[in-house]
């Protein structure tokens, strides 16, 4: 009885039997002379404003719908697009000996904070930021009238909230700074909506992707200090100037977000609870992590790397 | 380096979002307590006969008129903000009172609003003229009765409306079962021209041919002891 087989114009098969049957069996029971005339225009009457009225729903619908689609997979280019990002910021990238030495003391890795990325990771995200721009711009005509902006702002959030990450932390790793929902406004074309909600929820991915910085960071970085600065400063093992920058910065985020308060009836109440928890869970992990080295730092062989991020479920990502 | 502020700015937001909220809230609450009392009315409509319909119907278009007052509010305080931002926070309750709307014009109310007197419903235009709000607003960013709003009405209206055959039936009543089935037959015609994805209005619709059922099973045994008079069995 699902009923919902159709011809190729989208008319419902089931609709013409049912059309049919009523005149005809009314007509076959009773006098076919007298009945047929009038109830046959009685129920022309009655079921033609409901058909012409569903045609014009359908196509109203019809468009609706499939304006929608379109929304949800260029969101979902966006995703997949940003996450490349995310990943290559994250990635060692090979060692390059003969193009960017001059750059860098470490040239094969993104180690440093507010600086230049390597030259090959730049080619490399500038792409996809400017394939992004392209998607998000190819959105626009679907998002011309002014309804359709807050209407189709929930098909298109998931793939905002990535790129806010993406962007935001391509801006940390360069500038040191959190992004500002201005700045990421100024990076879409104006008709894209940037909610608080999605700027927010961004953020909170951001914190997991200092996370990772860091933890990588930290454990690359150990060799580091340990063979120059710390010396110098009579033995102590300490924390690169931009390990310890991630440690404070994230607490201060993380104060940020504690001390944020939103109201039951408000959008993002519900996914408030989980993130604050996956964001508190990232910067202990780092706050671990930095005691782990300085404590134990000297004690440990080369290449050595806090245990921590698997200890704390932080996945496949330990690898990198 | 964190700037501090950005938290500052966005709890100021979070707030300001949290007050329109709250004012959108309130009348919404106000519509809703109306509502529940123009249903318990329309309800009377189970176990009175036809011809005592008047009284209730009267009262039921005195307590519509009076949610049309609130959706008038509610409708100039949304029209400060964009529609589909806070549209959630009302869309159930505009709803019911379509779907109200509705079944008190298929009962015979709300005559005027309608375009003849023989008519059994009230298009979308029509129910807009008589809230007061325009009707699938595509160009324009304002407070509207959406196509999907209205025909999740009619799906409510539907289902009272089978409840009501059964209850005709123990009134005596053997007649409004017939007019019933030829109405939501017509209505499921229409609902199933439309392309429906997977949504709550597919969802609700899909109740409509248990609704058509269960009229079709009271006009069956009517029909089966022949007790369905027979000018009436037409029209």
């Amino acid at each position: 009885m699902a009923g919902t087989k159709r011809t190729w114009d989208g008319q419902p098969l089931r609709d013409e039997a049912t059309n049919t049957t009523i005149p005809t069996r009314t007509s076959t029971q009773n006098q076919p002379t007298m009945a047929t005339p009038t109830t046959e225009a009685q129920e022309q009457q009655l079921a033609n404003p409901i058909i012409s009225m569903f045609e014009t729903f359908r196509d109203e619908l019809d468009e609706h719908h499939d304006r929608r689609e379109r929304l949800i997979k260029t969101s979902r280019d966006i995703t997949a697009l940003s996450k490349k990002i995310i990943f290559s910021l994250q990635r060692p990238s090979q060692p390059q000996p003969h193009t960017t030495p001059p750059n860098h003391k470490n040239p094969h890795r993104i180690r440093t904070l507010n600086a230049p990325l390597p030259a090959n990771i730049t080619k490399e995200t500038t792409t996809r930021f400017t394939q992004i721009n392209t998607l998000f711009t190819s959105l626009l005509p679907d998002l011309l009238a002014p309804p359709n902006t807050w209407r189709y702002q929930r098909q298109l959030s998931s793939g905002i909230q990535e790129f806010i990450e993406a962007l935001s932390f391509h801006h940390y790793l360069t500038t040191q700074t959190l992004i500002t929902l201005p700045e990421v406004q100024a990076h879409l074309p104006a008709p894209i909506l940037v909610t608080e909600e999605d700027y927010l929820l961004g953020l909170f991915d951001l914190t997991g992707e200092m996370m990772r910085f860091a933890v990588t960071a930290l454990s690359a970085g150990n060799a580091d200090t340990t063979g120059t600065s710390a010396e110098e400063e009579g033995g102590a093992v300490g924390l690169g100037e931009e390990q310890r920058g991630i440690v404070v910065d994230l607490r201060v985020m993380r104060s940020g977000f504690e001390g944020l308060s939103v109201p039951r009836r408000h959008v993002m109440f519900k996914d408030m609870g989980k993130k604050v928890d996956v964001m508190q869970g990232s910067v202990e992990k780092v706050e671990r992590a930095a005691y782990g080295i300085l404590v134990r730092g000297r004690e440990r062989p080369k290449g050595w790397r806090p245990d921590l991020v698997v200890a704390g479920g932080g996945g496949g990502e330990e690898g990198y | 380096m964190i700037d501090h502020h950005i938290f500052e700015d966005l709890q100021a937001k979070i707030d300001d979002e949290a007050a329109v909220r709250d004012e959108l809230h309130d009348i919404v609450q106000t519509l809703a307590r109306k509502g529940r009392s123009t249903q318990a009315i329309l309800s009377r409509a189970h176990s009175t006969p036809t011809d005592q319909l008047k009284p209730i119907l009267n009262d039921a278009t005195k307590e519509i008129i009076a949610q049309r007052d609130e959706v008038s509010r509610l409708k100039t305080v949304a029209d400060k903000h964009p529609f589909y931002k806070y549209n959630g926070l009302w869309t159930r309750e505009l709803q019911n009172l379509v779907s109200s709307i509705e079944l008190c014009a298929w009962l015979g109310g709300l005559e005027e609003y309608k375009a003849s007197s023989s008519a059994s419903f009230l298009t979308i235009e029509e129910v807009g003229t008589f809230l007061g709000v325009p009707v699938n607003l595509k160009e324009q960013d304002a407070f509207h009765l959406t196509i999907e709003e209205y025909l999740l009405a009619l799906i409510s209206m539907v289902e009272e409306l089978a409840r009501l055959a059964v209850n005709s039936v123990t009134l005596g009543d053997y007649t409004r079962p017939v007019q019933i089935g030829n109405f939501i037959k017509d209505l499921f015609a229409g609902f199933q021209l439309l392309n429906l994805k997977n949504d709550i209005l597919r969802k609700r619709s899909d109740g409509i041919k248990y609704s058509v059922k269960k009229v079709e099973d009271v006009v069956y045994d009517l029909s089966l002891r022949n007790l369905i008079p027979k000018g009436s069995a037409a029209a």
